[in-house]
């Protein structure tokens, strides 16, 4: 079983591919006690902050993460040195990055399975960064659900502290670096960058308008470069091994690796860290062990519960980023839901409106209203009190909360739901709606 | 339970002492309220007002920030509190059964109705981030995962007498803090399975799986 703990089966899969190369996120994660920092160096950790720090100036490590091609692995898919290079450099007072550690997405694990393996490299990138932006300070935003991430985090910032390489002069230089945490109180909506920079600030995450742009004014008012978790735990690597080294990897446009989350009607669920380009049909079928003995695929999310579903029919999509975008979907936050033939898509989506109802923060009226519309008439749905207009209605909501009507992507997300899951199973809508029947719920037990 | 009439007075000290932390003044706010929150269990008027008065903040708007954040509780609250995910991918994996198996395991009808004892209280929540161990809840400040109706009642049993031995090697215990704990391939049992009709869940060995879990039926009150 040690599979589900270390990366899985990268190398074959990459071998399958002809691509060469290993786990770059999850290469040491097999090693014993590799949250400890004599570990973690031993392997070569803090060697990337080490040369970062006394041997580059910030703009080397900017290019240097430039060629590597770096996305933002949040879900925005942003380049990473281009978010680096708009804080402004002549800028007098603080800049800070701020680590999105509010990981949150239905479907999405995988930045706590990097914080509980490897804490250090998630520092050491937080560290690289800031001394990239001109920054002192990085301030990482951890959900308040994930306890032992936490411990873990700050028992290894205090090791960095007493080993030098954090603090006033890390590694004998001149430029303080500090990691700071800040822990979040359970709010989906910090996932998104303002709302999670207004928490940090003691508010109501709700997000903010742009512009400003948190690049120009983010935490507290100053220039602020915002970065997921595995984001930075890949930059480590990249400053080791070259830029070079990471954009061999992966495809054309989006280069790299990326871990996965597969949850759901698979037989081995779990964290995995995948060759950019692999298709579904090799994580869901090949690393998480596919469908259950006598169950069919029926749709998966493949980036988190915000990305359009798909279709089993379309299980052969690559995980390109650009592919998936070309679809109207988004590889996102990496966390890939699988529904099997046992369960009704209308349940499915109905459980996420309630979601996306719960979490809309309320700020903007298509998304506070439109999502707990949905919900009601969800309700009514499966209360087989639907007919013809509950579907109308669906549409309508759906296209209310979409296409960019709010302050940030929530309520997108929402109408997506609707949308892609009526797009792709009309006929079980009808069902539910006019026939007042499941026919996915006669297989279950309990419905 | 303990005193809900106001914060002891080294709290307040240790509050007045949050805003040096953060280069703001009023990023303090949250962890006010988290040690507020730990010392009575629950955020009474009284704590939030005292709280903006050690931040010199607007009571309001404390208790602006305090509903807002789900981890802020302002109703009572059991001295354990099971967070249970019932999100998509829990619910997959039979939530659902779950949350009703832990209703009559700590003898609630709802969430948020404490017990008789005050031991426990539950809510259902949305997703935790860990998804592939689904289904799954955060029962002070520990994760559990790969939930049973066995295991809850194991949990449960626990809680309500701490000498009885640890239902996961992963609470508190060293050597799983290193990696994600190993999961035990038993598990690959249906018992975490919505449906009862489903195969044996699983790799390989058939015979090694437990068969499906057969739902127990709900208990009625006794009492009515």
């Amino acid at each position: 079983m040690a599979e589900r703990s270390v990366s899985p089966n990268l190398n074959a899969l990459a071998r399958q591919r002809g691509t060469v190369g290993g786990p770059v996120l999850t290469e040491w994660f097999a090693k014993p006690d590799l949250h400890t920092l004599d570990v973690y160096e031993s392997l070569g950790g803090y060697s990337a902050l080490r040369k970062v720090v006394t041997t580059m100036t910030a703009q080397q490590v900017i290019d240097e993460v430039k060629v590597s091609g770096l996305r933002g692995r949040g879900g925005a898919d942003f380049p990473t040195a281009m978010k680096w290079s708009f804080v402004p450099k002549d800028h007098p007072g603080p800049k800070y990055i701020v680590v999105n550690a509010d990981e949150s997405e239905p479907g999405s694990a995988k930045d706590r399975y990097l914080m509980e393996n490897s804490p250090h490299a998630l520092i050491e990138g937080a560290a690289i960064a800031s001394f990239a932006i001109g920054g002192h300070q990085a301030w990482i935003y951890i959900r308040g659900e994930y306890d032992l991430p936490y411990e873990m985090l700050r028992d290894a910032i205090a090791e960095a502290h007493a080993k030098g390489y954090l603090g006033d002069h890390p590694f004998n230089t001149d430029h303080a670096l500090d990691v700071r945490l800040y822990r979040g109180h359970g709010a989906y909506i910090c996932g998104e960058e303002t709302a999670l920079l207004e928490s940090l600030e003691g508010k109501r995450a709700q997000p903010r308008s742009r512009p400003p742009f948190p690049a120009l004014k983010g935490a507290w008012g100053m220039p602020t470069a915002v970065n997921n978790v595995e984001t930075l735990s890949t930059v480590p690597w990249i400053m080791r091994n070259g830029g070079a080294a990471y954009a061999s990897r992966g495809t054309e446009k989006a280069k790299g690796t990326r871990m996965v989350t597969v949850s759901g009607d698979v037989q081995k669920p779990g964290n995995y860290e995948i060759e950019i380009g692999v298709t579904y049909r090799d994580i869901i079928e090949g690393l998480a062990g596919g469908m259950f003995p006598g169950r069919k695929l029926k749709v998966f999310w493949p980036g988190g519960s915000s990305a359009k579903v798909l279709p089993a029919s379309m299980l052969d999509t690559s995980t390109d980023l650009d592919g998936l975008k070309a679809l109207g979907t988004m590889g996102g936050s990496g966390g890939i839901i699988v529904m099997d033939d046992s369960h009704c898509v209308v349940k499915a989506a109905a459980r996420l409106l309630r979601f996306y109802a719960h979490e809309s923060c309320g700020k903007c009226t298509p998304c506070r209203v439109g999502t707990n519309w949905s919900v009601r008439t969800y309700e009514r749905i499966l209360a087989n009190e639907g007919s013809q207009l509950e579907l109308g209605i669906l549409e309508r909501v759906s296209d209310g909360l979409q296409n960019g009507r709010c302050l940030c992507g929530l309520g997108d997300a929402a109408g997506w739901v609707i949308e892609s899951t009526m797009r792709h199973f009309h006929d079980e809508y009808e069902d539910h709606c006019l026939r007042h029947t499941c026919n996915v719920g006669k297989a279950l037990a309990h419905a | 339970m303990k005193t809900t009439s106001a914060l002891s007075p080294h709290l307040i000290e240790e509050i007045k002492a949050l805003p040096a932390r953060y280069p703001q003044p009023r990023s303090a706010v949250m962890p006010a309220l988290d040690l507020a929150q730990e010392e009575l269990g629950y955020l009474t008027p009284e704590a939030m007002t005292e709280v903006a008065t050690a931040l010199s903040l607007d009571a309001g708007y404390v208790e602006g920030v305090a509903t807002f954040y789900t981890l802020f509780h302002l109703e009572p609250i059991g001295k354990h509190r099971f967070y249970m995910c019932t999100n998509l991918s829990c619910t997959l994996r039979g939530a659902e059964e779950i949350v009703e198996h832990l209703r009559d395991a700590i003898g609630v009808q709802e969430a948020g109705e404490v017990s008789e004892d005050g031991l426990f209280s539950y809510e259902e929540v949305e997703c935790m981030g860990a998804c592939e161990y689904a289904p799954m809840c955060r029962v002070d400040h520990r994760y559990h995962y790969d939930l049973t109706n066995e295991k809850v009642d194991q949990l449960v049993a626990e809680k309500r007498h701490p000498a009885f031995p640890p239902a996961q090697a992963r609470v508190a215990s060293p050597e799983h803090v290193l990696v994600t704990p190993l999961p035990d391939p038993a598990r690959k049992a249906a018992t975490r399975m919505g449906p009862t009709d489903l195969p044996p869940r699983g790799g390989g060995d058939a015979s090694e799986a437990a068969p499906p879990k057969k739902r127990a039926p709900r208990k009625k009150k006794a009492d009515g």
